[in-house]
């Protein structure tokens, strides 16, 4: 066997690869969520100062390269504030920020797109604004934003790829590796390919059945024709 | 009692009420009648807290609309339907009249949809529980918005034009529940353009013309030839509104 050979070891080190992918996808993916649906809830409640810090900070990432911001953190921060970043930490945090400002775009339209009737019927009714949110605004909210957040994951989880560049050793990185060593581009390539193309259908097929489930628990023929 | 004195509101530069003074007492159905844009809609706006006022105060029974702190025990005695029904598109028609009684009179579940059964039964709609609004037609939507107000046992029915979005077979439907009500003593202000109906159920009519309150009169003083007919700009919309 020669080391130019691509083995079905070569394989298990590309899986090791998406592992990592995979965890930093979840693990910063969730976090964005996290926060990004909090700033949205900051803006629904009109949380003055916070609100325009917020949807500035979600603009200047959301207009701006990912790797240029992965790049900012991980040779920039360093320098301005004398700490050390691990590759990591630095596409941890980059990553997380960066689904943060688009899921907080999402949950925005998301809330906006529910009638001002509604929520004043429900006020006048003497729910607070936390009920409000909570029986009326956020059940079709989450309706409505499923599938654009589906289509922000799969997006989310090739971006992840650009992680390599500062040395995380991700699929991209593995693959990257593997190429140098066994020269073969095309089939090293086509495999790294194919293992984000699963990922991302197994990801877009999980919100399908998930955006299934919520409209059909609720008729959602209610969203279309409310009057 | 349900006191609006000498209420102002602007939007911008356009002035939509201009001093309006009413007093609604316990038991009273008294109807609001006026020409679009006349301010009949923003003073229910006002009265249930949704619209800030410029000027005067409104109480009901004794807490202030405008006092944040009084609000939430204001808006607990009165109850508002809709000219567009303004139901909860994702809930059933059980889940809209359940809601605020749950959540802000905390009554039990089991009581509340009890209560909520009792009410669709009564008008007409005791099979619909379970049905969401889009499978239901206008009128039927406005029924079950009525029994969502009154789920809330309401002192005062607050109604905005709640046929206008109605054709005539369905807004009969719907007048024919306020009658009953109307006729059981439930203390009602009715903004409306059903001129005819409101003379059937009122005690009084109050007229509103941009912004100010013409006239505030008993029902047969209203109509009669000598009561406000007498005010030129009512007895021009009474028989326009009486050509149609």
């Amino acid at each position: 066997m020669r080391f130019s050979d691509f083995t079905p070891f070569d394989i298990w080190l590309l899986l090791q690869g998406l592992g990592v992918s995979l965890g930093l996808f979840l693990s910063t993916s969730l976090i964005g969520l996290l926060i990004g649906t909090s700033w949205a809830v900051c803006r629904f409640y009109r949380v003055p100062v916070l609100t325009p810090v917020i949807t500035f900070i979600a603009e200047l990432l959301k207009n701006s390269p990912v790797l240029v911001q992965l790049f900012l953190v991980f040779f920039g921060l360093p320098g301005l504030l004398h700490i050390r970043i691990t590759p990591t930490t630095a596409a941890m945090i980059t990553l997380s920020a960066n689904s943060a400002a688009f899921v907080y775009v999402i949950a925005v339209s998301a809330i906006e797109s529910i009638g001002r009737d509604q929520i004043e019927a429900a006020r006048v009714f003497g729910l607070t604004r936390w009920q409000v949110l909570r029986h009326v605004v956020a059940p079709q909210a989450m309706a409505f934003a499923i599938g654009p957040l589906t289509a922000l994951l799969v997006n989310q989880l090739q971006v992840t790829s650009l992680i390599s560049v500062i040395g995380v050793v991700d699929l991209t990185k593995i693959g990257n590796i593997l190429n140098l060593r066994t020269l073969k581009p095309f089939i090293v390539w086509t495999v790294v390919g194919l293992l984000y193309y699963l990922c991302a259908k197994l990801l877009a097929w999980l919100g399908a059945r998930f955006e299934n489930r919520l409209r059909a628990h609720a008729a959602w023929r209610g969203l279309i024709c409310s009057k | 009692m349900l006191k609006v004195e000498n209420v102002k509101k602007a939007f911008g530069p356009t002035t939509v009420l201009d001093g309006v003074n009413l007093t609604i007492n316990p038991g009273e159905v008294v109807s609001i009648l006026g020409s679009s844009g006349s301010g009949k809609s923003t003073l229910i706006r006002c009265i249930n807290g949704l619209e800030k006022l410029n000027g005067g105060s409104i109480t009901v029974d004794d807490f202030d609309v405008g006092k944040p702190k009084e609000l939430a025990e204001a808006r607990k005695r009165s109850a508002t339907v809709f000219q567009l029904f303004n139901l909860y598109p994702h809930m059933t028609v059980l889940g809209n009249v359940t809601l605020a009684p749950v959540e802000v009179l905390k009554k039990p579940r089991a009581e509340a949809e009890a209560t909520a059964r009792a009410l669709l039964q009564s008008v007409g709609l005791g099979d619909r529980a379970d049905a969401y609004p889009a499978q239901l037609s206008g009128g039927q939507r406005q029924r079950v918005g009525i029994c969502r107000a009154l789920a809330m046992q309401p002192r005062y029915l607050l109604l905005d034009e709640v046929t206008s979005a109605l054709d005539p077979e369905m807004t009969a439907e719907v007048l024919a529940i306020l009658a009953k009500l109307a006729a059981e003593g439930t203390t009602m202000l009715f903004v409306t353009h059903e001129i005819e109906f409101a003379r059937q159920i009122s005690n009084r009519i109050v007229f509103l013309d941009k912004g100010k309150l013409l006239v505030d009169l008993p029902t047969a003083d209203f109509f009669a030839a000598e009561g406000g007919m007498t005010n030129p700009r009512i007895a021009q919309f009474l028989s326009k509104m009486r050509k149609d």
